[in-house]
């Protein structure tokens, strides 16, 4: 019998990570929540739809306006452009509305054939009046029109599209310009106005959806976590009895393909690794849930605490809190981090829990007394959301300082001592 | 404050930014043309926007009311100016005048229709810019039309934002339903990965079959191994269906012959156990002896831990001590169940062992443990190991944990 190489060792393992596992569950969480980002959006595509609308009426009105003046040296062309913009408009309206998820491309290039058919169609009938920014209509709304598919589609494609058009739109008023001794600032002034108005409802809507989803976003990441606040003093996490349950399948194949002999003895080299590899992800399920609590899964299970949050927790101590204790951690947590995500990403915090150390100070029967300190970088004291001393209070005494410029927070935490339960 | 009520207003101060900003640039395009205003308006007012576009950029992520404050008096100061200072503005100075005011400044209803007192500011606020636009530029274009076009300004964002405030409750009820839903997967899952770890006895003896097999099945027949690959698929697929397994043994003859797989035993015996895992030790070619205590009652829990640490011990004879025999011998008092587990083999020297030491703190201390009791070890090269594992008798677990 000899020592072989220990990376698969009886006596326990000595290989592998566990963090491997917690990634993985991590990303499919993070899978599940992309695809429910659509949250919510369907109820602002019905208002940027309504706006499309209204502004198209705006619009129509103001060519109504010219025709009845006869301003039109091709009528024809300024009417199909309301026409096909007509068309455009309720047909996107519609079929967003029930398709009511992602416009398919095909759709999707319909559409802005049909907007750029419509500029064109308006921008002929208006061209020997020298004035794009004064007399266009249907080209102006075309812009605002894109606000109708910006729920189902990317938001760059939006952009892109507004950024063509309003880089079009420009491009023919240089193209179609009057006369020099007529170009004023008062023949500008309109030119400038209307390309924005082409372009900044898309722009804004754009930017209302990306805010709109991200919040979408931050919400759930915060109420599926939220979930952990329940769980017992050890869990194994959410998913990771699923893997559990996959390695006792691929174990189960593999030992009935051994015991069936469709598999040969000795085994190859490549099925035995395959076995080796089988009993250490195996041992790893079996143990991890013995060590990590509540926090621990919050943290890595959460796409925004995971990338500030370090958690220090070596005796795995904040599974004693109760859960009243653990909303209020879990939300002083998210309010250091939550503020500012985007614009400030080198905000960090560590939470360290414990270690207990007994006799300091004198705590009722029956409970212990764990620390918990929470030292951040880049939170400056006065910056941090005023909620959080509530959320802080309802985890235990607390005492907060500046420490090198940053808020620094020590909990002390009465909890129900398990020697007593 | 609730939470998402904290993101709607996160929200809606991106959106004012964004809005506010691209009608500053529109205005202050349409302001520098030549002529839109006189030169002195155009002079003083160029460091009013710069405060007015920071003002705006700021109101992004602070709810601040300073930010506010200070773009809309910006605002209100480039109307004032242009309006009264030199010459009247052109057409194009108008038109920028009326993007800051019916646009630009606008843009701060976004933020101002939260809550009832910004409701009362939002008011104001449009009354006051409204009179001063129509006020100074009444001669620039018909009143009623710069005033309805400064309504429609103001009302849009307004309703805009109304209508995203509107849909946040939406949102959050369905995403607490999601919740519920998540915490009850949650749960669920975590009484399966219960269950699933929970069956320790079985996934000790499919963790050793693996093992053997990783190694090529060192030292056994081709036909044992099989055997034993067949009870513990067989165990496994049990688990799988839904029964636990734990309680009936660890091979596949006890289920057999058990009246139903699914039986749960409160207190097993211990004796019948300790006999399967002679049995399949013998199977892989260590002779294990029984001594003591034929017949001890465990709660199922303390037993789990028990027979587990019991086997890892005896794994590591069979693979590592060099000889094909071990004793056990088994001893109960009032308060413990005592196994020593004794092997003549090769020894080893304790201080040597390290990483192994690891694995056995991590798979037979800790299990011990977990339940009350624990683990010593004892050994030198060329004298054998002895490993002493205790566990408390259930009646008194709860004293031993206490401890």
């Amino acid at each position: 019998m000899t020592f072989s190489a220990p990376e698969e060792n009886t006596l326990g393992v000595v290989v592998g990570n566990a963090r491997r596992a917690v990634g993985k569950t991590a990303r499919r969480l993070g899978r599940a929540t992309a695809h429910r980002a659509s949250l919510g959006t369907a109820f602002l595509g019905l208002g940027a739809a309504i706006l499309v609308a209204l502004r198209a009426v705006y619009g129509a009105s103001w060519f109504i306006g010219l025709w009845g003046r006869g301003t039109y040296t091709q009528p024809l062309a300024a009417l199909s452009a309301w026409i096909v913009l007509g068309a455009v408009i309720v047909g996107a309206i519609v079929t967003s509305r029930v398709i009511g998820d992602r416009l398919p491309d095909w759709m999707f290039g319909l559409f802005l054939t049909g907007l750029l058919v419509a500029v064109a169609l308006d921008l002929i009938a208006v061209w020997e009046f020298h004035d794009i920014g004064g007399y266009a209509t249907a080209a102006l709304a075309a812009g605002m029109t894109l606000l109708i598919v910006v729920t189902v589609r990317g938001s760059s494609e939006i952009l892109i599209a507004a950024g063509v058009l309003g880089a079009g739109l420009a491009a023919m008023i240089f193209l179609d310009t009057p006369a020099s001794d007529q170009i004023t600032a008062d023949w500008i002034a309109p030119q400038i106005t209307a390309v924005a108005a082409a372009v900044l409802p898309a722009v804004i809507g754009v930017a209302i959806v990306e805010s709109f989803r991200r919040m979408v976003q931050v919400e759930l990441d915060r109420v599926l976590v939220q979930s952990t606040v329940s769980a017992p003093r050890y869990a194994v996490g959410m998913l990771a009895s699923e893997e559990l349950a996959r390695l006792d399948l691929a174990a189960e194949e593999l030992l009935e393909s051994i015991a069936s002999k469709k598999t040969a003895l000795p085994l190859a080299p490549k099925m035995a690794s395959i076995a080796a590899s089988l009993a250490t992800e195996l041992r790893l399920h079996l143990i991890e849930g013995r060590r990590e609590t509540w926090l621990y899964h919050a943290v890595s299970e959460s796409e925004m605490l995971g990338k500030a949050v370090t958690l220090v927790d070596k005796s795995s101590l904040a599974g004693l809190l109760d859960p009243i204790q653990r909303d209020g951690l879990l939300a002083a947590a998210w309010l250091l981090v939550g503020d500012t995500v985007t614009s400030n990403s080198s905000r960090t915090v560590t939470v360290q829990v414990g270690p207990v150390a007994p006799g300091e100070t004198p705590v009722p029967e029956h409970k212990i007394l764990i620390p918990i300190t929470i030292t951040t970088t880049g939170v400056a004291r006065n910056r941090v959301d005023p909620s959080i001393w509530d959320a802080l209070g309802r985890v235990g005494h607390y005492s907060d300082h500046t420490q090198d410029s940053s808020l620094r927070v020590d909990i002390e935490c009465l909890v129900d001592n398990p020697a007593d339960v | 404050m609730d939470l998402i009520t904290k993101e709607r207003d996160r929200l809606l101060q991106r959106t004012a930014r964004v809005y506010g900003l691209s009608f500053t640039i529109v205005a202050l395009l349409c302001f520098v043309l030549p002529g839109a205003v006189s030169s002195t308006a155009l002079i003083i007012s160029l460091p009013l926007f710069l405060v007015l576009g920071i003002a705006q950029f700021r109101m992004g992520v602070s709810r601040s009311a300073l930010w506010l404050g200070l773009s809309l008096a910006a605002g209100l100061a480039i109307v004032v100016v242009a309006g009264t200072v030199g010459a009247r503005p052109s057409q194009a100075g108008f038109t920028a005048l009326v993007e800051l005011a019916a646009a630009s400044l606008a843009a701060s209803a976004l933020v101002l229709t939260s809550s009832g007192p910004r409701i009362a500011v939002l008011v104001v606020v449009f009354v006051v810019i409204g009179a001063t636009l129509l006020l100074l530029t009444g001669d620039l274009q018909a009143p009623l039309r710069t005033a309805g076009i400064y309504v429609l300004g103001w009302v849009l964002p307004a309703l805009i934002a109304i209508w995203i405030s509107a849909g946040v409750p939406q949102v959050a009820k369905r995403i607490a339903s999601i919740g519920r839903a998540h915490r009850a997967e949650r749960q669920a899952s975590e009484l399966e990965a219960q269950r699933r770890q929970g069956a320790r006895l079985l996934h000790d003896t499919v963790l050793a079959t693996l093992t053997l097999l990783a190694h090529s099945g060192v030292g056994v027949t081709p036909e044992a191994l099989r055997q034993q690959a067949g009870d513990d698929a067989k165990l496994l697929r049990q688990l799988r269906l839904g029964t636990n397994p734990t309680q009936n043994g660890t091979n596949g003859e006890a289920v057999g012959t058990a009246t139903s797989p699914i039986q749960v035993i409160d207190e097993p015996v211990l004796g019948t156990t300790l006999e399967s895992v002679k049995q399949r030790f013998g199977r892989m070619g260590l002779q294990v002896s029984w001594h003591g205590t034929g017949q001890v009652l465990l709660p199922s829990d303390i037993l789990d831990a028990f027979l587990l640490a019991l086997a890892e011990c005896l794994e590591n004879v069979r693979r590592h001590s060099g000889v094909t025999e071990a004793h056990v011998t088994i001893t109960e008092d009032s308060k413990m169940v005592r196994a020593l587990v004794t092997d003549s083999g090769v020894g080893f020297d304790i201080t040597d062992i390290d990483e192994a030491k690891l694995g056995f703190t991590e798979s037979v201390v800790a299990r011990l443990r977990d339940v009350g009791g624990n683990a010593r070890l004892f050994s030198a090269p060329g004298s054998g190991t002895t490993v002493v594992l205790e566990v408390p008798r259930g009646d008194v677990q709860t004293e031993e944990a206490a401890q």
